[in-house]
């Protein structure tokens, strides 16, 4: 199994486990025997701060294409509209989050699971992660100032 | 004198929602009672044809007027102009007490090439979805048309103009207060029968864009993208919605594609689109981009193909018409390299 990796956002440590996979949109993916379980990466969980409210936007058992908008999500700190990984089909969502979602916080890679998911893509790899942190991370907090302004 | 009353004008919503309709009742019966102001309903703005009763009435009013209406004012200010009821947008101190932070009064900066020809005169536009207490509606009412009674009236203007015929029969016609037309003191602007809670003369829905000039640079991106015939320009080659009709409904495509952010979709769900002022960012922020959101582009040429799909045609994807320059980039901060090119450019070399 692949190390675990830490990305410096600014002097928060985000974990980055080396026992799954993660898509572009800032979602890790660990293999399960039906496919993968979907969470937010810790990256995405700071950036959010504390998670208010989670809605899916379809039904379990839905195929869906990616970037098709799956959901909503609300924090202390943001509003976002979710997107699928990748192309595939969304088996069930974690029901316990919808009444209280703070194990996103405060569990992020366990049971802040969001939804299982079967899919044929290609995800990144922790280190291929990681370089995309890195690449994107200027832009990243450039665009939260620019929105805070 | 009455001469100076302000006309109210009242753009009723598109569907029948109670709540909707009673708040534009309540409002109506309040100003049919006050004497400084001139009150008539007319349908819901987008959807007139230039030649409805009710637009026909907009277009004969000479002076300032009241517009309230079921869309952001910016988005009504510019189905106005687009009909040729052109003046200047007047100030409303109605929009949220959140605002205060920002510099009131400060014209907003623009870099569009502007409205064609706009006489001096000013158009409020009032949101009726700002709040659902009619009294809120009428103080600001009333605050405008003390604002506006202080302005002496230009009769010169009057006097050089040329009046339209309506204008001329208001004019020549004036009703005598006391005898207001069906028990009610309002001009029947949208309707013939003269009775103000009537329905006014049915109307369809319609679907179509609105360009705000304080934002549009000319730069016919709209034209190159929009493949069904929406777009031409007039005899200056300045941009213009020609056959508003070929429009495809729903489809805000050549919206995402606009730099400036100056086409208008009154009736679609996002409110940028739909012509909310600025960014529309609230206290939060968004973070759809991070979590995969379609670039506009993307979304612009997807709503195009669906569109040249149901009408039979090839879908083009991002082969025809797609803006050259850069998209999606964020807006850097000046850096000192902007700063030196700059300075380059200043010594005059």
């Amino acid at each position: 199994m692949a190390d675990d990796l830490v990305f410096m956002m600014g002097e928060y440590q985000a974990s980055i486990p080396g026992d799954r996979l993660y898509s572009k949109n800032h979602l890790s993916l660990l293999p399960t025997s039906a496919g993968f379980q979907v969470g937010f990466t810790a990256y995405s969980v700071r950036l959010l701060q504390d998670v208010y409210f989670l809605d899916w936007a379809i039904d379990p058992n839905t195929r869906v294409r990616e970037k098709q908008e799956i959901g909503e999500i609300e924090s202390s700190k943001a509003l976002s509209t979710l997107y699928a990984p990748a192309e595939g089909t969304v088996l069930d969502f974690n029901e316990d989050l919808l009444n209280d979602p703070s194990a996103i916080n405060t569990d992020t890679y366990g049971t802040g699971w969001l939804f299982n998911f079967e899919t044929q893509s290609e995800f990144l790899s922790p280190p291929e992660y990681v370089k995309v942190l890195e690449a994107g991370w200027d832009e990243t907090q450039r665009m939260i100032k620019g929105q805070i302004n | 004198m009455a001469g100076t009353k302000i006309t109210v004008v009242i753009s009723q919503s598109q569907g029948k929602n109670p709540s909707k309709r009673w708040l534009e009742e309540e409002l109506a019966a309040a100003l049919i009672m006050d004497p400084d102001v001139d009150v008539s309903l007319v349908p819901h703005l987008y959807d007139l044809a230039a030649d409805h009763t009710g637009m026909l009435f907009l277009k004969s009013v000479p002076n300032d007027m009241i517009v309230l209406s079921w869309l952001y004012p910016r988005a009504a200010h510019w189905i106005l102009d687009r009909n040729g009821i052109k003046g200047h947008q007047g100030a409303t101190l109605l929009k949220g007490a959140d605002d205060d932070d920002e510099v009131d009064e400060e014209p907003p900066e623009t870099s569009g090439i502007g409205p064609s020809s706009v006489p001096d005169r000013r158009i409020y536009c009032i949101d009726l979805r700002e709040t659902s207490e009619p009294a809120t509606y009428l103080e600001e009412i009333r605050r405008i048309a003390q604002e506006t009674s202080v302005q002496t009236v230009d009769l010169m203007q009057w006097i050089q103009g040329q009046p339209e015929p309506q204008q001329l029969e208001r004019y020549l016609n004036l009703q005598p207060a006391d005898q207001p037309s069906n028990g009610n003191g309002a001009h029947p602007g949208s309707n013939n029968n003269g009775n103000r809670f009537s329905e006014p003369d049915a109307v369809k829905r319609r679907w179509y864009p609105v360009i705000d000039y304080d934002r549009c640079t000319n730069c016919m991106e709209c034209i190159d993208f929009c493949l069904f015939g929406v777009y031409g320009v007039d005899h200056q080659e300045r941009i213009l919605v020609e056959q508003q009709d070929n429009c495809k409904k729903g489809c805000p495509a050549c919206s995402r594609v606009c730099p400036e952010n100056a086409i208008v979709f009154p009736g679609h769900k996002t409110p940028a689109i739909a012509g909310a002022d600025g960014e529309v960012a609230g206290l939060k922020i968004d973070l759809s981009k991070l979590f995969g959101a379609p670039s506009a582009l993307e979304m612009a040429v997807h709503e195009r193909d669906v569109e040249l799909v149901a009408d039979g045609r090839d879908a083009v994807g991002m082969e025809v018409g797609i803006p050259q320059r850069q998209t999606g980039q964020p807006e850097k901060p000046r850096d000192e390299l902007d700063d030196l090119m700059d300075s380059l450019d200043d010594l005059d070399l």
